[in-house]
């Protein structure tokens, strides 16, 4: 039997993505909050789901080990994949923006160092503006950057703003919108047309979308 | 960097090279050899997806700057028309030779092995469905089953965009979307452009006209579109139902979101995809302008995969080996179905086989077989005879009965 592979990272996301599949009847009993498992199956034997790192996921659906994945955009900006992009998940919503100390100035100036998890998206960004830059590649607890002195600005998602609030910085500006999407390998879209399509109504018809 | 092809990988990787080799040869291709070394001039004065770093230079005692062989379509083409006088209007050459090309990830080989196929032909229906039932008889041959052929047109996008008004970078950005079907961002990206509402709801649904022939081209015939754009549409049906009568329906995907991936491509691009396997094994399409950067009209088309990939997507699947014949089959207008059906069978006897109209077929070609379908009658003539058969069954036995019967037929 040949499945369907799935790739997502654990957390909110999947566990929601999961919850929508089980609207079309497709449910994964084996899985529970505790589990360790990195690999399950849907009752039905039909979809095999692999837990990996969220900035994993393009990078299996790429080589074709999953042949879907299910990521933010985030991940997909700060490294691009040859890839179909399909499906807005609407979930996992929140924005991608410039924050540091009230009024840093980020316009007509000549240098900035940014400190952030996406630093291609970052440098992009600053290069349009026609700012140089210096960039400082972190992996966590990026809001420290601006607090220490190490940089001027970050770049960072924001969900609800009160990591930065709590720290007394503020959004500077906006980037993008950034939500779930799901991604499809392409020679899998070509060799299993029907099952993807499939599990794409699936998916749209746990979001509530008709097609 | 390199990584090493031990005992068995290398011995597959032979298997297969002998294997393509063989059903290239039932379509009547040559081999050829090119040489290792190019002119770097060669590839800056035309228009590739090669990218210029990714190129191996050697510099010679002139000082002339050289490329590894990065390619083998470019300077085949280019010997070609330097040749010029007296070349046949049609021509069949494949090659099985190592491109370089610069890799930028570790562990990956610089050197792989290109094996692929160039038919200089005039551009029609019928060569291009011939090119890519030559792909997937190829691609079973080496053991994959669920062979699937995604089918585009490289200038349809073009064709679409070409009276916008919009930037080279946006052009870009479109691109990236289609080719990533992204309908989710396609839709606000057309709002922010100049483009007349009727092309932004094709471009639109550009990605969508992806699936079997009949889903596809009903979709295209609500759309509005130019009429060369119609007439590409035209094109890609007609070769469509060709590649039908081969008896490939199942094995061929439509997908106007498939956008040119050489510079050089013009008219039917396709890729071809094995179970299992992320990557495209196999591209191609037709390039009738490369040759006319160096300054002649001699269109083509071609494919090309690499060894490693179908090494690494293959099964261990033996094949046994077999005698092979040389036969034309010559026909009728009217009768292409039936050349199609007897060429099919022959090539699945691993008869070396070209079939063309016989309006195209004034210069005998050199083959031990010429089949002659006429409205009248069907002929196999050889260099004594003449003889006359009414089914496929009886056309065996007449070869046969000149040949010996051949092992392979128990």
């Amino acid at each position: 039997m040949d499945y369907l592979t799935v790739a997502m990272a654990k957390g909110r996301t999947a566990e929601r993505a999961m919850k929508f599949l089980e609207k079309s009847d497709v449910h994964f009993s084996e899985f529970t909050d505790e589990s360790r498992k990195l690999v399950i199956y849907d009752d039905k034997q039909k979809i095999k789901l692999i837990f990996v790192k969220a900035v994993d996921v393009p990078v299996y659906v790429e080589k074709g080990a999953a042949d879907v994945g299910i990521v933010g955009k985030d991940v997909m900006m700060e490294d691009p994949r040859d890839v179909y992009e399909l499906l807005d998940l609407g979930i996992g919503r929140c924005k991608l923006a410039v924050a540091g100390y009230p009024d840093t100035p980020i316009e007509n100036i000549p240098f900035l160092t940014v400190a952030s998890k996406y630093p291609l998206v970052a440098k992009e960004f600053f290069d349009k503006k026609g700012i140089r830059t210096e960039m400082i590649k972190l992996n966590g607890s990026i809001e420290l950057a601006p607090l220490i002195g190490m940089s001027d600005v970050i770049v960072d998602i924001v969900e609800t703003g009160t990591t930065l609030k709590e720290n007394g910085l503020v959004v500077l500006q906006e980037m993008a919108d950034v939500s779930a999407r799901l991604i499809v390998n392409k020679a899998s879209y070509a060799t299993k047309t029907e099952d993807i399509q499939q599990f794409i109504k699936d998916m749209k018809e746990g979001l509530g979308v008709r097609s | 960097m390199y990584s090493e092809i031990l005992g068995n990988e290398h011995e597959k990787h032979e298997k297969i090279i002998g294997t393509l080799g063989k059903r290239f040869t039932t379509y009547g291709y040559k081999r050829i050899k090119t040489s290792a070394f190019e002119q770097y001039d060669l590839y800056s004065n035309v228009r590739t997806s090669i990218n210029q770093n990714e190129m191996i230079k050697v510099i010679d005692y002139t000082g002339e700057v050289l490329v590894l062989r990065p390619d083998v379509t470019i300077p085949l083409t280019q010997q070609l028309v330097q040749l010029n006088d007296n070349l046949p209007e049609e021509m069949r050459y494949y090659y099985v030779q190592e491109v370089f090309r610069q890799t930028f990830q570790e562990n990956e080989r610089i050197g792989k092995t290109q094996a692929g196929v160039e038919f200089y032909c005039k551009s029609s229906p019928a060569s291009d469905a011939e090119t890519i039932m030559l792909a997937c008889h190829a691609l079973r041959d080496v053991g994959f089953t669920d062979v699937k052929i995604e089918i585009g047109y490289a200038g349809f996008f073009n064709e679409l965009i070409a009276d916008s008004d919009i930037t080279a970078e946006q052009t870009a950005e479109l691109k990236t979307l289609i080719q990533a079907k992204n309908v989710v961002e396609i839709g606000p990206f057309l709002q922010r452009l100049s483009i007349d509402p009727s092309i932004k709801e094709v471009l639109e649904q550009l990605p969508l006209l992806y699936g079997a022939p009949e889903v596809v081209f009903e979709r295209l015939q609500n759309l509005q579109v130019s009429e060369s754009a119609q007439d590409a549409i035209k094109y890609l049906q007609r070769t469509c139902d060709i590649v039908e009568l081969y008896g490939l329906k199942k094995h061929i995907v439509i997908d106007l979101g498939l956008i040119n991936h050489m510079g050089y491509y013009s008219g039917i691009i396709f890729q071809g995809y094995v179970e299992n396997f992320g990557k495209p094994v196999l591209m191609g399409g037709r390039y009738d302008a490369l040759s006319e950067e160096f300054g002649m009209k001699l269109p083509a088309i071609g494919f090309a995969c690499e060894i490693e990939s179908l090494v690494k997507a293959s099964s261990t699947r033996e094949k046994k080996e077999r005698y092979s014949i040389d036969v034309t089959v010559i026909y009728e207008e009217s009768r292409i179905k039936y050349a199609i059906d007897i060429t099919n069978e022959l090539r699945e006897r691993d008869y070396r086989v070209i079939s063309k109209p016989m309006k195209d077929a004034e210069h005998q070609t050199d083959s031990l077989y010429t089949i002659q379908l006429t409205e009248q009658q069907n002929n196999l003539v050889d260099q004594e005879e003449m003889k006359e058969f009414i089914d496929f069954k009886q056309l065996l036995d007449l070869i046969a009965s000149k040949k010996g019967v051949p092992e392979w037929i128990i």
